[in-house]
């Protein structure tokens, strides 16, 4: 019994080990994109707005390299697609122990380009992070992990929608001007 | 292995795998897919770039001082004062559009190159002749010799109010037009008086004019060109930075008798003749790096000199191009133009960022920002595919960089390779020139009729078209040479060092990072693996021995 208990404490020093230095790939995904930066990002709000009947607004769209840009320095394009759905971020801002989750609002998609010059999508990985926090989050988050699938769905078949640029806090759920979630 | 430490082990490694196993399951699906487009937004200049510090003040000249109707009488006014200039501007490249390479003894310049962009001036130079320094040039019949032909306010132009249009053979507009075609917008007939008065020294703007908007629009043709350029911040060029050394292009295009240095057709691509003096009767080509920053450029990274035998300035200090926000175009697929929608009306759709991914004029189009360069090796000749080559199978190279590793004269240079579809004569095994615009019938952007078009244009070209045609793929490259990028922001050692880094493409040379020797690596891993054997030896052997004792 001594040695199965020692097996498994030495189990989660392994893990420990694999998480230190994958924890990051575990807690987002990265996926290539075949369009450019501006089309993927355009694609990804177009999905989005589809899903509006799962409460899904656009809430924002960044671009964090200007701001590097005008502090004298290049970076590859970046955007940062914002939405938000009040069936999902309702229940966790009602309670007062998910609350703190708010830091995760709005649900940011970023949107890159590498020294490759390909483009990739960044999500984070709402399903896993969820279940850290107990069955309820877990629950929504993986109701989120879901819809974040079907954002980053593409059809080469329908044409290049157009960027929308809303200003982040600016629309989203709950109507024009509201802020997001 | 005994069952408890199999049990032990067992337990750990199914600890580890249940937790993992949620990780992994918690991934996305991957996009499927394909396709591309981007846009832009056109940025306009907000300050001018250099005051003028000019001894003379045009505006008290009697000479100007009167009302001009035509650009050619503004130049008679003109060479009162600079008897010679006309002559001297006889003699240029941007006068003649055409010079003969002494390497290939090619006959190039705009006369005579195809590209894969509007592909030819031939039967379109009301158009073209837009971006001519001259005045009237229509058809074959323009006379190359004539004095005030030739258009002094073009490049000295400081009102920024001057703009010949196209259509109009190189003269602005002297009446009130709309301008765009059919967009409502009217421009009031130029002040040709006001403009002359006003002359000076060229301008990133009077340059611009043109060269921002080469292939026909902002950003398209060049992808380091564009009108980010008329007041860039740092970040963009460390050069032209307007709070910085606010240099303009005549700071390195240095012109002597009207002629520009520095040529897209013959460019300087290796010089390791050190900074130029002024002053110096040199014969060399002042529009190099080396000609200010010298052959020892990097002072306290000996190193990084040591590159510049093999490496262009511009590969590690302009890490990408068309970075000022304006996407530069990519590629150009004549093969789809002339669709039209059920009422017979021209077709045109915009790609995410707003810029035209498709024209029934042209084709389909894509455009991108912040582009990774393609890498070649190149010493300075380029050979051009000309009109009348024979040309076989589906992919044509419009020009071929020459050089490779073993040239003293060749460096690795960043590139802009333009992609397109274009119309191939088969009777003729040639590329083909054909007539897109102008009023007549066999324009293509009136009448959507390749035969007709071809016709006209390879008849301007004085041969007959066979009457049969295809679309071939073409490449045609732009050394990337503007936009250069602050020190700190040049490419960092691993982003060639590596394998499937920005040189992956340059494979006839050595690099320690990205090549590797097999038998070095043998031998590296056969004492890794005897020292590890070794250790577990004199690990067991120590185990062995303290039991025992």
């Amino acid at each position: 019994m001594l040695k199965f208990i020692g097996g498994f404490i030495i189990g989660i020093v392994i893990l420990g080990v694999v998480m230190f230095f994958k924890a990051g790939s575990f807690m987002f995904n990265e996926i290539e994109s075949p369009y450019s930066v501006e089309e993927t990002a355009a694609r990804i709000q177009r999905n989005i707005q589809r899903l509006e009947n799962r409460g899904w607004k656009l809430s924002g769209l960044r671009d964090p390299s200007k701001a590097v840009a005008a502090s004298g320095t290049n970076v590859l394009p970046v955007l940062l697609v914002e939405a938000c759905s009040t069936k999902y971020s309702a229940p966790l801002l009602k309670e007062d122990e998910t609350r703190l989750l708010s830091i995760l609002m709005p649900c940011t998609i970023t949107v890159y380009k590498k020294d490759n010059g390909k483009t990739y999508i960044g999500l984070m990985n709402s399903g896993l992070m969820g279940k850290m926090f107990g069955e309820k989050v877990g629950t929504i988050m993986g109701e989120v992990a879901k819809d974040q699938a079907e954002f980053v769905k593409f059809d080469p078949k329908e044409p290049a929608p157009p960027l929308i640029k809303i200003k982040p806090g600016g629309g989203g759920a709950g109507g024009k001007d509201v802020g997001g979630c | 292995m005994s069952s408890p430490r199999f049990k032990f082990l067992f337990a750990g490694a199914l600890t580890a795998l249940l937790m993992l196993s949620g990780v992994v399951n918690a991934k996305v699906e991957e996009p499927q897919a394909e396709a591309k487009t981007a846009t832009p937004a056109a940025e306009t200049a907000k300050k001018p770039a250099k005051e003028s510090k000019s001894t003379a003040d045009h505006s008290k000249f009697k000479e100007l001082d009167k009302d001009f109707d035509t650009g050619p009488e503004v130049t008679k006014a003109c060479l009162e004062c600079h008897t010679e200039a006309a002559k001297q501007v006889h003699n240029t490249k941007h006068w003649n559009w055409e010079w003969v390479n002494p390497q290939t003894k090619q006959r190039l310049g705009k006369k005579h190159v195809i590209n894969n962009f509007c592909t030819s001036v031939q039967s379109n130079q009301t158009f073209c002749s837009a971006c001519h320094v001259g005045y009237g040039w229509s058809d074959d019949s323009f006379d190359f010799s004539k004095e005030e032909n030739v258009d002094c306010l073009v490049c000295h132009d400081t009102t920024g109010k001057y703009k010949k249009i196209p259509g109009l053979s190189g003269h602005p507009n002297y009446k009130s037009m709309e301008w765009p075609p059919h967009s409502g917008n009217f421009r009031p007939a130029t002040d040709l008086t006001k403009i002359a008065q006003n002359v000076g020294k060229t301008s990133r703007q009077t340059c611009g004019a043109c060269h921002f908007f080469g292939g026909g629009g902002n950003a398209v043709k060049h992808g380091d060109l564009d009108t980010s350029l008329i007041n860039p911040p740092r970040y963009l060029d460390v050069h032209m930075e307007t709070d910085g050394l606010n240099m303009t292009c005549g700071d390195c295009h240095l012109s002597d008798s009207h002629e520009v240095s520095g040529s897209r057709y013959a460019p300087t691509a290796a010089d390791d003749k050190g900074a130029l003096i002024r002053g110096s009767q040199d014969e060399r080509n002042p529009t190099t790096c080396v000609a200010c920053h010298g052959n020892e450029p990097h002072p306290k990274e000996a190193k990084l000199n040591h590159h510049t035998d093999k490496i262009a300035c511009q590969t590690c200090h302009i890490p990408a191009f068309a970075r000022g926000n304006l996407h530069t175009k990519m590629t150009w697929d004549w093969s789809t133009a002339g669709k039209l929608d059920e009422k017979g009306h021209r077709i045109r759709t915009k790609g995410s960022e707003g810029r035209d991914l498709y024209d029934s004029k042209k084709g389909n189009f894509s455009y991108e920002r912040y582009v990774i360069p393609e890498y070649v090796w190149f010493n300075g000749n380029v050979r051009f595919t000309l009109f009348g080559e024979k040309v076989e199978g589906d992919k044509v190279k419009i020009n071929d960089f020459l050089g490779d590793a073993n040239d003293p004269n060749a460096r690795i240079w960043p590139v802009k390779v333009f992609r397109g579809k274009q119309p191939y004569d088969i009777g003729n095994e040639t590329l083909a020139v054909f007539h897109t615009a102008g009023k007549d019938d066999a324009a293509f952007w009136g009448n959507y009729d390749w035969d007709k078009a071809l016709a006209a244009g390879m008849k301007a070209m004085g041969v007959e078209y066979s009457g049969k045609m295809k679309f071939v793929e073409t490449e045609m490259s732009w050394p990337i040479t503007h936009m250069v990028a602050p020190k700190e922001d040049a490419l960092e050692c691993y982003q060639c060092h590596k394998e499937g880094g920005r040189l992956a493409a340059i494979q006839d040379i050595y690099m320690p990072g990205r090549n590797n020797t097999p038998i070095i690596d043998k031998i590296g891993w056969t004492l890794a693996l005897l020292a590890l054997i070794g250790v577990l030896i004199h690990g067991a052997i120590r185990i062995v021995s303290s039991k025992r004792g």
